[in-house]
């Protein structure tokens, strides 16, 4: 399964801590020693994760509640730093993870669409190239001058889906936005993954679907505790999954 | 949507684009900086359209506080005391000084909370976390460089000296621009990790206006205090924005001070910014 060329994501030997509480550590801590040490109300959201993911693969990332998926996928994405082992990307990652995040509430929906895309890297005469596609996709031609704040809920996704799926990097990440929005946008977002995934990109989902999984994902990595418990084809990853489900229930 | 296919052929030469941070050297983050400019130009371009579009009086409230400041220092210490400092015309002497220490407060108050108040973006894009401070740097700077007019405009009026000297306003804003960044950097990590910082940056910004020159000159401070007034880095930076407006010599070791503080402080700031930079990501 790896592929024959080098790998495009090598995650080698990485842990994040996470504070339980709320106050924790002091400043002058940060500063003079640095990250050194675990105390009492520390976690390891992941701990000793490895692996690598070559060109094309397409892998769905399973796991209970609060073992360490989003964390893993944020890793990929940059917004987070390993605090041991290396997390390598070697390509341009599209990062569908907290979507909606980037979109600024007192600006209109174009102009929201040219910010966000530039923030992850889209050049402006692609940003003008893809606008009426991204508008299409979104079904958002009459709001383009509204301001963000003003649309509900399920047409925000909608916009924040659009724009960040039409970046052409070759790493995609997706983390659970398939369970909003309504059926027929759900499957929009599904034809859409699966011409990128057609497109040879790398493909990183993170879903509770065993079907989605199933049908995107040919490669699984199973979390548990912070820990990479089973790295394997999906259906095996997702039997095992299954097994632990059934004996903890 | 259906012109996607080709697309791939060309595994995408990302790393043009993405310049993912290289672990080592003292390089890798302002060229990761360098590499991401058109977000910062975005960002400072969004933050101009709110200000000067989205309202009439735009252009007119990034001078208003400066003008309002200097209008009442001009009353209290020409009308009601009998003015012994600066220069003439005051009012000119006045403004050069307070356009950069408008500049210089509202860059840092909000460089301060910068990673705080874009938390979202910053839990969702990968531009380098430093786009967040230069950012706010560099609004302000604008501003700044816009509110020059309204300075030249009194200068002119008030028959001010001007002379070749006006030229080292543009080194002075350089300056600025990386004794601010410093600062920023310095304070931005901090106070996500202890929000009582911000309060403290406010007070001391209040107190700061006092110990730095702007309603006086460093050569106004009497005795050896004198001295201690002329470490401030800011008093380097106004000494270049007064020095078209003036016959008076240039006090270049004021200059000096300024810049070595401004390069100090900077790499601090970059290096704190670098060290706390992975427990920031976690808090916000």
């Amino acid at each position: 399964m790896p592929a024959a060329t080098d790998p495009v994501v090598s995650v080698e030997d990485v842990a994040v801590r996470f504070h339980r509480g709320r106050r924790h550590r002091s400043l002058r801590d940060y500063l003079i020693r640095g990250e050194g040490g675990v105390r009492r109300d520390e976690f390891w959201a992941l701990r000793d994760v490895s692996f690598s993911i070559g060109q094309g693969e397409t892998i769905g990332v399973v796991g209970r509640n609060g073992q360490g998926k989003s964390t893993l996928l944020k890793l990929i994405a940059g917004v987070l730093l390993p605090d041991r082992g290396t997390v390598d990307v070697r390509a341009g990652v599209a990062p569908l993870i907290e979507i909606t995040g980037g979109f600024v509430a007192d600006l209109t929906v174009r102009e929201n669409i040219g910010l966000t895309a530039g923030l992850h890297g889209m050049s402006r005469a692609v940003i003008g190239e893809r606008f009426d596609e991204i508008v299409d996709f979104a079904e958002i031609e009459e709001f383009l001058d509204t301001p963000y704040k003003h649309l509900s809920s399920g047409m925000k996704v909608r916009v924040a889906f659009a724009v960040v799926s039409r970046l052409e990097e070759p790493v995609v990440l997706v983390d659970e936005v398939l369970a909003v929005g309504d059926k027929v946008f759900k499957r929009k977002c599904h034809a859409r993954i699966e011409e990128m995934v057609a497109e040879g990109r790398t493909l990183f989902l993170v879903s509770h679907n065993d079907g989605d999984l199933r049908r995107f994902c040919a490669r699984g990595l199973y979390l548990r505790e912070g820990r990479l418990v089973g790295d394997g084809p999906m259906d095996e990853v997702l039997a095992a999954y299954a097994d632990e489900t059934r004996e903890s229930a | 949507m259906t012109a996607t296919a080709e697309r791939v052929e060309v595994p995408v030469p990302v790393s043009a684009r993405h310049p993912r941070r290289p672990r080592r050297g003292i390089t890798a983050r302002p060229a990761a900086l360098w590499g991401r400019r058109r977000a910062v130009r975005l960002l400072v371009a969004r933050d101009l359209k709110v200000r000067y579009a989205s309202s009439a009086l735009g252009y007119l409230w990034s001078v208003l506080e400066p003008l309002a400041l200097a209008g009442i220092y001009w009353f209290v210490f020409t009308q009601v005391f009998t003015r012994t400092v600066g220069a003439e015309p005051y009012i000119v002497f006045l403004l050069a000084g307070l356009l950069p220490w408008t500049w210089f407060n509202g860059a840092v108050t909000e460089a301060a909370r910068a990673l705080h108040t874009e938390a979202k973006l910053v839990r969702s894009t990968n531009v380098p976390r430093e786009v967040w401070v230069v950012r706010v740097v560099l609004s302000k700077g604008v501003e700044f460089l816009l509110s020059l007019p309204v300075l030249f405009g009194f200068a002119l009026a008030f028959g001010a000296p001007l002379d070749w000297h006006l030229v080292l306003l543009l080194p002075g804003a350089v300056l600025m621009a990386v004794l601010v960044l410093g600062v920023g950097l310095l304070l931005a990590p901090m106070v996500v990790l202890v929000r009582d910082l911000e309060r403290v940056v406010r007070i001391a910004l209040r107190l700061g206006f006092y110990a730095t020159p702007v309603i006086f000159a460093v050569s106004d401070v009497p005795g050896r205090l004198s001295a201690v007034f002329a470490l401030n880095p800011l008093a380097g930076v106004i000494e270049l924005n007064r020095a078209g407006f003036s016959t008076e010599p240039v006090q270049w070791s004021l200059v000096g001070i300024s810049v070595s503080a401004a390069a100090v402080l900077l790499a601090a700031g970059w290096a704190v910014f670098a060290r706390l930079e992975r427990t920031v990501l976690k808090e916000i």
